[in-house]
């Protein structure tokens, strides 16, 4: 064998392999997708959305009560997280910048993003439910909005960044004042990078089951009262699939099902937003 | 030994002793200038890269306060009093001394948008009025005819020359009383650059104009007074054409006869 045959057999080889691993990340993807349709699809009819939790076996049970409360508690952590990691990740681009307070956010804010979320879920336990002495949809909403939030301060301050510089001294030159220069120049030139890193961390906390464990916990039936346990798609699930009884576990296929095409979708529409506001 | 002409019509601005000094440097960028700007005149400044062209021209609008550490000394007297002062409303200054860029700065809005922000930061709200001034400013800068028909569009939907002129327009629809120029067209195509040249001169019935740039043949084509800048110093400052046909001192000649630079 020649050197350049060897050459080309090597990377042929290195091709076969590289294509190889790709194919099975991906495949994993695609089976559980796949299993995650069959079993949902199959799973899902009317009644669902219509009915609460029921103790097995009786026909009329559904998931309405875990649909609004996932709504709920992420809707509320949204409400929490967006404006606090909005503003902390204006404040590191437009006013922080390079100072060492600055640096030391974005630090223990990368931290955070990989803090594990049952920790953060015992934190809220420890601050809330305990000295309230009851779960609550508060609690979990607040647990959910700490993991959001670096997630969208880091992508804010990644966004604002981006637009540049003599935007900002261009408005300052017109006689803008500084949260003027913000909120009209700097904000709309970032407005599809910000509205997909608000986006995906939406996505990221509503598949979240181990902070709402302790803070959100659960509930069978269908409420809207902030002040008690409320409960989620993803514990509704948990509890459901490791039941012994098989209308429970078609329900957990159900739930898991909605859940994954949710923040799918979620994914997806954060996606195209970036890619629309690129092209232009 | 700077060589600096005694402009007997009223003055704009004038530089008095003015050292500046960046935020960290060793050294003032810019030394004891003393300068006059005449008024309704343009005033090109000319030099190689890293004169202090540029440094001198965002001191006329306290451009360097948005990076702080950085040291004026000295005076540069505008409408009576030293806008060095640190008591100087920046935004008041800002609306009288204006600025373009060397990169085009269209805000991502629409056209309209784009050249009614200034008068609506000043709170003009009446719609007659932003209407009226807006279309002014637009046939001011040369852009009327073009962009007529479409100014609710994205204004980052226009070429690089019009999206400069558009500039122009936002910059004197606020109605200043001098326009600093950033190396204006050094981003754009020769015909874009002969519309903003016209326009520059156009425009100095109504306002004092400083304008930066590389190209000699430039300040030749659109200045009444020019200045030569050379490592922070200002060695010459004439009128135009007496400066680039016999200039009073010896690096004046050298750079535009062209031994360096």
């Amino acid at each position: 064998m020649t050197a350049v045959q060897k050459r080309i057999l090597i990377n042929k080889l290195a091709l076969g392999f590289s294509t190889f691993s790709a194919v099975i990340a991906l495949g994993f993807l695609f089976w559980i997708l796949g299993v995650l349709m069959m079993k949902g699809i199959d799973a899902l009819n009317w009644n669902i959305f219509i009915y609460e939790g029921s103790p097995p076996g009786y026909e009329d049970s559904g998931l309405k009560h875990a649909l609004i409360g996932q709504l709920i508690l992420v809707g509320l952590a949204t409400l929490i997280g967006v404006p606090l990691g909005i503003m902390a990740g204006t404040y590191l681009s437009e006013y922080g910048k390079n100072s060492k307070l600055a640096h030391t956010i974005r630090d223990i804010s990368d931290i955070m993003m990989s803090a594990p979320s049952i920790v953060i879920g015992a934190f809220v336990y420890a601050i809330i439910v305990m000295p309230m002495g009851h779960f609550s949809a508060w609690a979990g909403a607040i647990a959910l909005a700490i993991i959001m939030i670096p997630i969208i301060l880091r992508t804010t301050d990644d966004m604002l960044q981006l637009v540049p510089g003599t935007l900002r001294e261009a408005a300052f030159a017109l006689g803008a004042p500084k949260y003027k220069v913000i909120i009209d120049v700097v904000y709309r030139g970032a407005k599809a990078g910000i509205l997909t890193g608000v986006l995906l961390g939406v996505a990221r906390v509503a598949g979240e089951t181990a902070p709402l464990l302790f803070t959100s916990f659960n509930d069978n039936f269908f409420t809207t009262d902030l002040n008690a346990a409320m409960p989620s798609l993803t514990v509704t699930m948990f509890n459901y699939a490791i039941s012994p009884y098989d209308d429970w576990q078609q329900l957990g296929w159900a739930a898991a099902f909605i859940l994954s095409m949710f923040i799918l979708g979620l994914n997806i529409v954060g996606r195209l937003i970036l890619l629309a506001g690129k092209r232009k | 030994m700077a060589s600096i002409i005694d402009i007997k019509e009223e003055c704009a601005l004038q530089v008095r002793n003015f050292d500046f000094t960046y935020k960290g440097a060793p050294a003032p960028s810019l030394k004891k200038v003393t300068m006059p700007i005449a008024k309704h005149a343009v005033t090109a400044l000319i030099g190689p890269s890293g004169c202090g062209k540029t440094t001198l021209l965002r001191a006329f609008n306290r451009m360097h306060d948005l990076y702080p550490g950085n040291k004026y000394e000295g005076e540069i007297e505008f409408e009576g009093r030293n806008i060095l002062d640190p008591k100087e409303d920046l935004i008041h200054l800002r609306t009288k001394i204006g600025m373009i860029f060397q990169k085009p700065t269209a805000f991502p809005m629409s056209i309209f948008d784009n050249v009614a922000y200034g008068m609506r930061l000043q709170g003009i709200k009446n719609k007659t009025e932003l209407n009226d001034r807006v279309e002014k400013a637009l046939q001011d800068a040369a852009l009327w005819k073009e962009v007529s028909d479409r100014l609710k569009n994205d204004a980052n939907g226009l070429s690089g020359g019009q999206q400069q002129r558009l500039c122009i327009a936002r910059a004197i629809a606020v109605e200043p009383e001098v326009l600093l120029f950033d190396e204006p067209t050094s981003a754009l195509d020769p015909i874009s650059t002969q519309g903003i040249e016209k326009l520059v001169i156009e425009l100095k019935e109504r306002v004092s104009i400083i304008i930066v740039t590389h190209n000699m043949q430039q300040a030749a084509r659109v200045s009444d007074y020019t200045g030569f800048m050379y490592l922070g110093d200002l060695i010459e400052l004439g009128h135009t054409e007496e400066l680039f046909v016999t200039p009073k001192e010896k690096l004046t000649q050298e750079y535009i006869t062209g031994k360096f630079g």
